[in-house]
This record gives structure tokens, C-alpha cells and sequence, in this order.
């Protein structure tokens, strides 16, 4: 599955998934834009780590809420490797706020950023995928596209929408020789999550509960987490030649755990 | 009757849907907040149907994308009728939006009218709801929650955000013991030139793909509101009820039941 002259371009790369899909797409040979908007040392660790496998890599911030940004973003990618092969929707946000909680705002926000981004990242690459007619869109979702989260609920929302956007995408741009697929993480192992609110900090006389393998196990069939290399080598599979018919699917990656 | 002094709030009653619920619930004992985001001239005939009858129902325009908006005219109805018991987002926005070529204002005005004043709504009701431990949402939702238009792709995805918001809100709102249901509804007469796309055949014979080739009507949606709303669904919860016919199911159109003297065209 070789991505030798293919261009990606990976947007909230400087963290977690999109990191690690960034790199992987390099280690392939896909020449990558790794996209950021606050994470810039850790689009920089990505940076490094493209360079290592000696491939070719930009960097470009922005913030996808807003549409001047992804149209820039885009330009700045075409400008420095001609085209875009490549589109992986990753950069998303987390609130954890309950239904009481949310206000206007951050309702608006997450709209902005999870959904309306995702639309507006497929828009503004479907010219250059037009032009050669090919292209390959995966838009990172989560298993909360179906199963509701319990501790956010417009996190959920924006999920179910990008269910439909994947769907409707995939029937409108396939006639340009686009595919777009859904993939749907469950628990992946990423770090601390920049974006989220942070929990409040246990006393300092209690322990923080730790998993143990058996929790792990009756929780996970495969007794471990997902790792961003699990999406990453499904997403390189998706972009590759031979996933040529595979359009409008959602698959879900989490280790069989929402069976249990 | 099942609805005996309810309090059910319609969010848009202007619509043909609104109409449609206001006659099934009216007879069943039901006090309504009526709300249309057009303003209330529309509403006024309903209202004074439902006065002469002995109903007790306000109307109000309140726009359901704004908090503030919608917790003052929760404030009102709970002075003038009581807190809600019931409540019914039927905003169904349709726009022509294709994937390629939308524009902002365009996508946002449908996500909204849809799905963020579906948001707003259930969580200003929920917590008079939560507060009284008791309620009953539905939302009159659509099939293309699953599948795709080809023609309003901005639809689709709102649809998409109201199935979890659905999920959602039965999980949290379920230990209040609120029961928050989905309606997905389709097709209906009209249907054809509302989704008319140059990408999906989905509405070609669109009638003979229901397998009983019969469409829906508000009629029927009503109908289900009314059994989600009543006490004989107190275990229904976080469920979407495709009420379609059967018509996802149609895929052999060989097979369609067509008139014998009809064999090509669509609905007569």
C-alpha cells in the first residue's frame, strides 16, 4: 500500500489520532500538511517524526471554525505540493459538558469546529480532486456517532451529523472519482486531550484508581485500548489504491468493545 | 383521554405537522403552548378553534435557537398554563444544499433551525421536566437521519444531530423519568420535489416504493406522537421510530405494486 507522490493533508495532526496518522501516511511515502491550531510543539513532534521516515512535510495553522482559514490552509498546502491526493478530517473538539451545562457558545462553537469544519475541509479540496479526478476523504468520527456518550451531548451531535455529511458526500463527489469513508474510533489511547476540561484533581490522600487488566478485559475483548496506529493503519488502507470501491462506509474501530 | 390536562408544547404549530398534532391532541385533553418562529398571525385560527372548544392554549413566536427567548416563553406558559409535559419539535427546515457548492448562511440556517433549536428546546423543558420528575419528548424527526438526499445534504446532517441528541437526552433525561423519542418520518406527498436531486433516484416512483404504495400523512405522525406521548409508553425510551411504510426497505423495483394500467411514471 505504497503512497509514494500522493499528497495528504491531516488536519489536528499536532495531537493524538492525527498525529499518528499523519506520520503513518509518511512512513508510506505520502508527502503530508499537518494541520494545527493551538498544538504547535506537538505539530513540530509530528513534523520530526515525517522527517525521520524521509518524507516531506509542511506545517500549517488554523482554525477550522472559520472558513478564510481552511480556504488558506488549503492554498498554503496547494501552493508547496501542488495538489491535495488526501483529506483526513481529524481536528475535533471536547467539551464534557452535560445537557444542563452547555451554553450558546460553546454550543455554537462545536458546531463550528466538529461539523461545519469537517464540511468546509471537503468543499475547499474537492476543486483540486475534481481537476484530477480522484481523491480520498476519511473523516475521523467516533462510536459516538451511534452509542451516546453520557458526558456530552453536542459532542454526540456533531458526531451523528458527520454520520449523514459522510453519507451525502460520498453520493454526491463519487462521480469525481472521490471516495468518502467514515471511520469510527472507540477508546483510543492519545494522552491528555488539550481540548477537554480537565477533571478536578483527586484529594491527596486517595489513590487514583487504576485499571486493572481485568476491568480492562470485561470492557475491551482484546484487553487493550485502541492506539492512534490502529486508526492510522485503517485510514492508509481507506486512502490506498486498492479501497477504490469502498465509499459512504462507517466503520467502526474499538475492538468489538460497544458489542459488550 | 389520554392527555388530560397535559401541557404540550409544539414548537412549530404553524406547520402542516403543528396542525395535524393540535386536532389529534385537542380531543384527547390537552392544554398547548403553540409557537411558530413566523410569528403568531398563523397561529391565531388554532387558537381560536381551541378556545371555542374549552382548550387553554397560548401562542407565542418565539425564536427556539435562543435561550433567552425560549425560557421567557416557558416563563409565560408556566404562569398562563403550567410547566410543559409534553413536548413536540417538529421543525423539519428543508433547503436545496449540495456538498460542493453550499454556502455558510445556508447550511447554518438549516443546522439550526433543526437541530440547534432541537438542542435549545430539550434543554430548557428538560429541566422544568427533571424538576418534576416527569415528561415525555418527541422529536418528528426524518429517514434521512440514515439516508442520504443527494439534494439537502445540510438536512441530512441536522437529522443525523437530532438522532443523537435523541440518545442522548434518553440517557440523561431518562433518570429524571422523561421518556425522549424519535420520530423518522417519510415520505410524504411533496417529498419528491422537496428532495428533487440530480444524484439520487430515491424519489422516482417514489409512492410505488412504499410496498403498500401509499405515502404518508401528518395524519399518521400525529397518530405516533400521540402513543409516545401518552403513559403507554413509559418504557419507550431513546428509540427512533421509522415511520416510513417500508419505503428504506424498497430496493427490487421490479416488484413495485403498481396500478395494472399504470407502468411507467410517477405518482398519479
Amino acid at each position: 500500500m505504497k503512497l509514494t507522490g500522493k499528497t495528504a493533508l491531516v488536519t489536528g495532526a499536532g495531537t493524538g489520532i492525527g498525529q499518528g496518522i499523519a506520520v503513518e501516511l509518511a512512513r508510506r511515502g505520502a508527502q503530508v500538511a499537518v494541520h494545527y491550531n493551538r498544538s504547535a510543539d506537538g505539530a513540530l513532534e509530528t513534523k520530526r517524526r515525517i522527517e525521520e521516515a524521509g518524507a516531506s512535510c509542511m506545517l500549517v495553522q488554523a482554525d477550522v471554525a472559520h472558513k478564510p482559514n481552511i480556504d488558506r490552509m488549503v492554498r498554503e498546502t496547494v501552493d508547496r505540493f501542488g495538489t491535495v491526493d488526501i483529506l483526513i478530517n481529524n481536528a475535533a473538539m471536547q467539551l464534557n459538558y452535560d445537557l444542563f451545562e452547555y451554553d450558546e457558545e460553546q454550543f455554537d462553537r462545536m458546531m463550528a469546529v466538529n461539523l461545519k469544519g469537517y464540511w468546509q475541509c471537503i468543499q475547499a479540496v474537492v476543486p483540486c480532486m475534481k481537476a484530477r479526478g480522484q481523491g480520498r476523504i476519511v473523516n475521523i468520527s467516533s462510536v459516538h456517532g451511534k452509542r451516546p456518550t453520557d458526558f456530552d451531548p453536542v459532542y454526540a451531535m456533531t458526531k451523528g451529523g458527520i454520520r449523514m455529511l459522510g453519507r451525502e458526500s460520498a453520493i454526491e463527489l463519487g462521480r469525481y472519482g472521490i471516495t468518502v469513508n467514515t471511520v469510527e474510533p472507540g477508546a483510543v489511547d492519545v494522552g491528555k486531550r488539550s481540548s477537554m476540561r480537565s477533571a478536578p484533581p483527586p484529594p491527596a490522600n486517595v489513590a487514583k484508581p487504576k485499571s486493572r487488566p481485568r476491568d480492562i478485559r470485561r470492557k475491551f475483548p482484546l484487553g487493550r485500548i485502541g492506539l492512534p496506529g490502529d486508526v492510522a493503519h485503517l485510514v492508509c488502507h481507506i486512502v490506498s489504491d486498492e479501497s477504490e470501491f469502498l465509499n459512504g462506509a462507517a466503520i467502526r474501530l474499538d475492538g468489538a468493545s460497544m458489542l459488550l | 383521554m389520554k392527555l388530560r390536562d397535559k401541557v404540550v408544547m409544539i414548537a412549530e404549530a404553524g406547520s402542516a405537522s403543528g396542525m395535524a398534532l393540535i386536532d389529534r391532541f385537542a380531543p384527547e385533553g390537552a392544554r398547548f403552548i403553540l409557537n411558530s418562529e413566523a410569528g403568531t398571525d398563523a397561529l391565531v385560527p388554532a387558537l381560536e378553534k381551541l378556545h371555542a372548544a374549552g382548550c387553554p392554549a397560548i401562542a407565542a413566536g418565539a425564536d427556539l435557537c435562543s435561550p433567552r427567548e425560549t425560557a421567557a416563553l416557558l416563563d409565560r406558559a408556566e404562569r398562563e398554563l403550567g410547566t410543559v409535559d409534553v413536548l413536540i419539535h417538529n421543525r423539519r427546515a428543508v433547503r436545496p444544499a449540495m456538498v460542493e457548492t453550499c454556502d455558510e448562511e445556508r447550511f447554518l440556517s438549516v443546522l439550526n433551525a433543526n437541530a440547534k433549536s432541537a438542542f435549545v428546546v430539550t434543554q430548557a423543558v428538560g429541566r422544568q421536566m427533571a424538576a418534576k420528575r416527569s415528561g415525555k419528548i418527541v422529536y418528528i424527526g426524518s429517514i434521512h437521519a440514515e439516508k442520504p438526499t443527494g439534494a439537502s445534504f445540510a438536512y441530512s446532517v441536522s437529522q443525523g444531530a437530532i438522532k443523537m441528541l435523541c440518545r442522548e437526552a434518553a440517557l440523561v433525561l431518562g433518570r429524571h423519568g422523561i421518556n425522549v423519542n424519535l420520530i423518522e418520518l417519510g415520505p410524504l406527498e411533496g417529498d419528491d420535489v422537496r428532495f428533487r436531486s440530480g444524484i439520487s433516484a430515491l424519489y422516482e416512483d417514489y409512492r410505488y416504493k412504499v410496498p403498500n404504495a401509499v405515502l404518508g400523512t401528518y395524519a399518521d405522525v400525529a397518530n405516533l406522537a400521540l402513543y409516545l406521548s401518552s403513559a403507554e409508553a413509559d418504557f419507550l425510551n431513546g428509540a427512533d421510530v421509522r415511520l416510513d411504510g417500508g419505503f428504506l426497505m424498497h430496493y427490487m423495483d421490479h416488484k413495485m405494486k403498481r396500478p395494472q394500467h399504470e407502468t411507467t411514471g410517477g405518482a398519479p
